[in-house]
């Protein structure tokens, strides 16, 4: 048997987002950056739940949602566990990466920064 | 799908339910239904009509006019035995200790589960060898949650449980609350005040207003469209 985690998220709630959406990111950053390890074994959905005080559809969604991710796998009665798989735990970092790349372009874009400038400043020269 | 498991599926209906007290009218037309399994929040200010309509819901008063059917059943002493009642400034035996208290609990509720009770006590921190009298607010609260839940009733109602509370009492109940209900098989309806902190736990919440009804609507649908329950709850009592 896979030693029990003592993982438990840490989530500030902002009630005006999905709170799936919310325990996702951050399920995906603990995973990232190793405070969640391969093959650990997650909290029962009840448990999860209980601890956060939130719904338990909440928790059953985020679960289905990483394991539709393959980040997350259920072995049937033994419960929910992280990946062992390191190539899709570092794809998910890319993702991560990626995606806070799209949204400081679109920041920059905003605000009216080309790409080559938004560039130029990540090596220290804007 | 056969006819009993579809009435299954309806824990709470009422339709049309009008109370009135002497010439004040409590509660206008109110519809509602609440599906088999839900954590539904009955959410309004003092005064709203939610303690009357729990209270009818249970089954203990009837409206003047209007139908209350749960599981398909009209409400009423058929029915009790369905419903987990936790009603607003309940007060238990102050005589007792809590550990007198849940034995008598057990031998009046037939569908008392020892196990279930023992389990609670633990996770509630139940004080048992003081008098209910010499308990804590939050104490005799936890007490008074234990003997809802420890019943085997699928349906749960809550009047108002936090009212008086401390914090790490909330805390116990809220998680108490859910994971007794994580496998689905109970519904719970919850009068509640403190909005911001108990809508993690709603699948749906009903907002009632000078005793008028409107719900239930699907946090998580409010939530995708960037509204918390509470800027729902200002936008409906604005």
């Amino acid at each position: 048997m896979t030693e029990e985690s003592l993982w438990y998220p840490n989530v500030r709630i902002d009630p005006s987002r999905p709170l799936y959406e919310q325990f996702c990111e951050q399920m995906r950053a603990d995973i990232a950056r190793g405070a969640l390890q391969l093959g650990a074994r997650l909290p029962s959905v009840r448990d999860l739940a209980a601890w956060l005080r939130v719904n338990p559809n909440t928790v059953m969604r985020t679960y289905q949602e990483l394991e539709r991710g393959k980040l997350l796998v259920t072995h049937r009665g033994q419960g929910t566990f992280v990946t062992d798989d390191a190539r899709i735990v570092e794809e998910s970092k890319r993702d991560i990466a990626r995606q806070a790349v799209a949204e400081l372009r679109a920041r920059a874009a905003s605000i009216g920064l080309t790409t080559e400038q938004l560039w130029l400043l990540g090596q220290g020269e804007g | 799908m056969n006819a009993v498991q579809r009435q299954d599926a309806i824990a709470v209906h009422c339709r049309n339910v009008s109370m009135k007290i002497r010439k004040k009218t409590i509660l206008h037309d109110v519809d509602l239904t609440i599906e088999s399994g839900r954590i539904v929040g009955l959410l309004g200010p003092n005064g709203a009509g939610k303690s009357t309509l729990l209270k009818m819901i249970s089954g203990l008063t009837k409206p003047v006019s209007g139908e209350i059917r749960i599981f398909g059943q009209p409400a009423g002493v058929g029915t009790l035995d369905r419903v987990a009642f936790l009603p607003d400034r309940g007060k238990l035996p102050g005589w007792l200790t809590g550990a007198e208290w849940l034995q008598f609990a057990a031998s009046i509720y037939p569908d008392w589960n020892r196990e279930r009770a023992r389990y609670l006590v633990e996770a509630l921190k139940v004080n048992l060898d003081t008098r209910i009298s010499s308990q804590s607010r939050g104490e005799e609260a936890r007490l008074q949650l234990l003997t809802c839940l420890a019943r085997e009733a699928p349906l749960i109602l809550l009047d108002e449980p936090f009212a008086g509370v401390d914090l790490l009492s909330r805390e116990k109940i809220a998680s108490s609350v859910v994971a007794d209900l994580a496998d689905g098989h109970r519904t719970l309806l919850m009068a509640t005040h403190d909005i911001r902190e108990m809508e993690p736990l709603f699948d749906q919440v009903v907002f009632i207003h000078e005793g008028w009804a409107s719900g239930p609507e699907s946090v998580e649908i409010l939530r995708q469209s960037g509204r918390s329950v509470e800027t729902r709850y200002k936008e409906v009592f604005a």
